[in-house]
């Protein structure tokens, strides 16, 4: 009974709420209105947007010191989150059979293993750093935590299921991300889609005034 | 007709069943000789392999009931004293007050990077345990509790999270090594605080440093011991590296052994560190402690705090916390002055 559920409609509603949400968020910010920039132009801002999607990737030597933890913590997390869902072999069977059609190839047990653990120790320091830091525990919305905690979760869940031996781990793994779908484009989440376009508009705005950053 | 009539005939063949006649497992003398023969039972054998010589390990029966018997059981009542006595300590003794009460005057102890580093190892390590014990005494304890499916799940869970999450342990460990070390190293003075139990003998609190000597010394047992549990881990979690049985077994001991120590001293740690000591949680929460804390429980580095002109007021710790300043703690302080 409740594995008909979670294989079958709430997977669907969940996928659904997800790429509905992405898209009617990203399409609000891309169609927002915004006052025409009727200031004369300084500098071009296409180049700039582009340097600056690429150049925020390294932090400010100026400020390099003070934001080791997140620069290293977040590389180790998102890097490693990004090979556990494209690359780990149970993932890309599952993105063949029920979603793709085509599949690739996945990569070795042993580098899963360090992928899986590099994205755990990053996301417990990026957490902790968060709630030790006086200013980063003043800007963190409950939207943060709960974001941060239901990966984890969805992580850990993972790693429970990790011998695909037992269904109910599966299954508790796949409710786990059907939640984390569903909250997705309506949390901090959605920084996964935005932080480009984001970027490249801070860096646009900045070009067009002749400002280098 | 016959045939309708055999079942009848059997019927009445079992009313009056003849003796069995006991027939002795033919196999069961050539096992129990390669058993118990006295040399090492090792034997040739086409398939390549670590032991792949070995027909019976009979000292592997030893290390079961090893660790069904002696190890499940010490180990669970050790770590269930040890909450007892917490819990008996702290109705006895109650919470450890600060001489003068907070003075509202804060200085600095721990910077952010020392807290995660610490936190991460904390969180790690509870993990461990956690699933750790579940493996230990799940059979004893859970299985009757949950039944087999849930416990299956449970157990199943645990282990490859244990497996998982054990290299992370090595990692904060490592971290934990190069944050803290060199305060840690014990200097003049120490034997003092060992001396007086740390307080709980005579008058007063005992004198001590940045870190007192009871700190150095659960600071050295996490990271040596430490060490020790995630080798014989790693030696027990890679079987590929050509390690075999004997070592796998002494290695599960040594981890168990080495677990359950850090454990049931970590209670101890965590009640000191938390709801046994005015204060003392403050330092790993915020970075910063009361001076009054630091007088009363580390003296001496105290005292290089208010010659170092170390110490904060109550708005400006406040300020640095984005807090509005407590009212209350400011008139503490006047009131102290």
């Amino acid at each position: 009974m409740i594995e008909n559920l979670i294989d079958g409609p709430l997977w669907y509603f969940s996928l659904a709420v997800f790429v509905i949400g992405v898209v009617w968020r990203l399409g609000s910010i891309i169609f927002a209105s915004r006052k025409p920039d009727l200031s004369v132009a300084r500098g071009a801002a296409g180049p700039a947007a582009v340097k600056t999607v690429f150049s925020r990737f390294i932090p400010h030597k100026e400020i390099s010191a003070q934001i080791t933890i997140p620069v290293v913590a977040g590389y180790m997390f998102h890097l490693g989150l990004f090979a556990l869902l494209f690359f780990a072999a149970p993932h890309v069977v599952f993105l063949e059979e029920n979603l793709l059609g085509f599949g690739w190839t996945p990569m070795p047990h042993w580098a899963f293993i360090i992928a899986a653990q590099l994205a755990f120790l990053g996301l417990i320091m990026l957490w902790l750093r968060r709630m030790v830091s006086p200013v980063s525990r003043l800007i963190s919305t409950w939207d943060d935590h709960i974001a941060a905690i239901l990966t984890f979760i969805v992580m850990l869940t993972g790693c429970f299921a990790l011998l695909e031996g037992s269904t109910g781990l599966r299954l508790l793994h796949r409710f786990t991300v059907e939640l984390w779908l569903i909250y997705f484009p309506f949390s901090a989440l959605m920084h996964t889609f935005t932080f480009i376009p984001s970027r490249a508009f801070t860096g646009a705005w900045f070009g067009r005034r002749g400002i280098d950053a | 007709m016959c045939l309708a009539l055999l079942p009848l005939q059997a019927f009445s063949q079992d009313k009056k069943p003849e003796p069995g006649v006991f027939m002795k497992d033919p196999g069961s003398e050539l096992w129990r000789q390669v058993r118990q023969r006295d040399v090492e039972g090792v034997g040739i054998s086409q398939v390549r392999g670590v032991e792949s010589g070995v027909l019976i390990n009979a000292r592997g029966d030893q290390w079961a009931r090893f660790r069904m018997n002696q190890l499940s059981t010490y180990g669970g009542i050790a770590i269930a004293a040890i909450f007892a006595i917490v819990i008996l300590f702290y109705v006895v003794r109650g919470k450890i007050p600060i001489e003068g009460g907070l003075s509202g005057k804060m200085v600095r102890r721990f910077t952010d990077y020392e807290r995660v580093v610490h936190w991460t190892l904390a969180i790690v390590f509870l993990f461990l345990a956690i699933t750790g014990l579940i493996l230990l005494l799940g059979r004893p304890l859970l299985l009757p509790l949950f039944g087999k499916d849930i416990f299956s799940l449970l157990a199943s869970a645990s282990k490859e999270g244990h497996n998982l999450f054990g290299p992370l342990f090595l990692v904060s460990l490592i971290m934990m090594f190069i944050s803290f070390a060199r305060r840690n190293i014990y200097e003049r003075g120490d034997m003092t605080w060992l001396i007086r139990g740390g307080g709980l003998i005579g008058e007063g609190h005992a004198s001590g440093g940045f870190f007192n000597m009871g700190e150095k010394t659960w600071y050295w047992m996490v990271i040596l011991i430490g060490l020790v549990i995630a080798v014989s881990g790693l030696i027990l979690v890679s079987p590929a590296f050509g390690q075999g049985r004997f070592i796998m077994e002494i290695s599960h001991i040594v981890h168990t052994i080495g677990a359950l120590i850090l454990m049931t001293v970590s209670v101890g740690h965590m009640y000191l560190g938390s709801i046994g000591s005015e204060g003392a949680l403050e330092g790993m929460k915020t970075g910063y402690v009361d001076i009054n804390w630091a007088d009363a429980h580390h003296d001496r580095w105290g005292k290089e705090c208010h010659e170092q002109n170390l110490i904060i007021s109550a708005e400006e710790y406040a300020r640095l916390q984005g807090q509005k300043p407590e009212t209350g703690k400011m008139e503490t302080a006047e009131q102290t002055k």
